[in-house]
């Protein structure tokens, strides 16, 4: 029980996600048998998030169709919003892909940007409003009922999906597979292998060739998905520690860091736009390799 | 931070949120921006079309307003030919018409006059001789005398 609020309990609350799962007792949530739970654990909060805003991102799309779904009328408003969204990812698509046809290619690029790009605005959200928010609701709610939950403070809620290294990378792994799918049925069983096999030194040192592409190719999604989380872990933990700064009760050091906090804001509005606009084009660039069939 | 289930959570969140876009959000959107952007292009094109031939019909208008005009000048030309013409004709009856008035007028006043100085001639050889016949009684008769009152009357 964290009654006592020092600089470690506080970065640490903050970077500790709302995981649930099953141990020996059953399903839990509490924060303290986390280490109980093995694989097989979710962390709810980062879920919640992910799942809310793409919700909000096909709620939005949808409404913006069914109002104005007549090519005779001017788009506007959302539907304007949501033209020029596509337009972009359209243009992204046309440049990297080129004359390929592939109808999932820009659905699934719009997907990702609109949806990173949400996920990450939620940093721009105060760092303490929604965790506490959430901790007095849960208290509120279940403090009564389920043990673990003490206090507000004793449920640990991480606001920001893209800063939880399973959502980046559960995101790189969807692709990843798309990517492997892709290359077999476009190129064919035949020549994904010997793409992975073949190279760079020919046949006979085919062993050597595959540990090579293989490095290649696994790492792939993995700097897809950390390079997401470590941008926006790294900004969410500056907007921690820039908070952290009032934690000194001293009234030049407390504007001083109300100022920070306002330029790391605007200056992370950058990070949030670039890193997603960065996922969507190193997807559409993977898929596009996928589907290249000649030699290299 | 560790890596969970969480991961593989995620992976079937995006999967269905793509298939959903895909399906559901994309090609329709896609779709209704692709038929206003033909809309707009076949309006340009009706807008080219009507300005090529607003710009024809302009020609046509012109082409047509300078015969007409050409036309009207001719006519014009004509009509102040003709008029002219009539008044040069109606002139130069009248100043014949005139003249002949005139002449005759001059004649019959001639005519007159000549009648009057016949008669008044007459009126006064007559008076003379009649006055001279008092005068100098039968000495002087009228036809005696004819041949010098004849003379006299001329000379008067």
């Amino acid at each position: 029980m964290a009654s006592e609020l020092t600089t470690e309990s506080y970065i640490s609350h903050h970077l500790t996600n709302l995981t649930c799962g099953k141990t020996a007792e059953g399903w839990t949530c509490d924060p303290y048998k986390v280490d109980q739970m093995g694989f097989w654990a979710f962390h709810v909060d980062s879920l919640f998030w992910s799942i809310g805003l793409g919700a909000l991102f096909v709620f939005v799309f949808r409404k913006a169709i069914s109002k104005n779904s007549d090519a005779s009328v001017a788009p506007s408003g959302m539907q304007n919003f949501v033209e020029m969204s596509i337009e972009f990812v359209e243009d992204n698509v046309q440049s990297l892909f080129g004359s390929v046809k592939n109808t999932l290619i820009a659905p699934l690029a719009l997907t990702v940007f609109v949806w990173i790009l949400l996920m990450n605005l939620m940093d721009l959200v105060p760092v303490d409003f929604l965790p506490v928010l959430a901790g007095h609701v849960a208290y509120a709610i279940a403090g009564d009922a389920v043990e673990w939950i003490k206090g507000p403070e004793s449920l640990y809620f991480k606001v920001v999906p893209t800063t939880d290294p399973n959502i980046t990378l559960g995101m790189a792994f969807g692709i990843f597979i798309l990517t492997i799918y892709y290359s077999i049925t476009v190129k064919g069983l035949k020549a994904f292998v010997a793409e992975l096999t073949l190279h760079p030194f020919g046949k006979y040192m085919i062993p050597i060739n595959f540990v090579l592409e293989m490095v290649n190719f696994i790492a792939k999604p993995i700097s897809l998905g950390l390079r997401l989380f470590g941008n926006l872990y790294a900004g969410e933990m500056i907007f921690i520690l820039i908070a952290l700064m009032l934690f000194f009760s001293s009234i030049p050091i407390g504007v001083l860091g109300f100022g920070l906090h306002l330029v790391w804001a605007l200056f992370h509005i950058l990070i949030v736009a670039l890193q997603a606009f960065i996922f969507m084009a190193l997807t559409i660039a993977y898929l596009a390799m996928a589907h290249e069939t000649e030699e290299h | 931070m560790n890596i969970n289930a969480t991961l593989i959570a995620q992976a079937v969140v995006m999967i269905v949120f793509v298939a959903i876009c895909w399906r559901y959000i994309y090609p329709p959107i896609l779709s209704v921006m692709k038929e206003r952007e033909k809309r707009i292009s076949d309006g340009l094109e009706a807008a080219k079309k009507a300005d090529d031939s607003l710009e024809e019909a302009k020609l046509a208008f012109d082409k047509e307003l300078n015969q007409a005009k050409a036309e009207a000048a001719e006519i014009l030309d004509k009509a102040n030919a003709r008029a002219s013409q009539i008044v040069s004709d109606a002139t130069s009856k009248a100043e014949a018409e005139a003249e002949k008035i005139l002449t005759s007028a001059s004649t019959t006043i001639e005519n007159e006059t000549n009648k009057a100085k016949e008669e008044l001639r007459q009126q006064m050889s007559d008076i003379i001789i009649d006055t001279t016949q008092k005068i100098l009684g039968d000495e002087i008769s009228k036809e005696k005398h004819e041949e010098i009152l004849k003379k006299a009357a001329e000379e008067l």
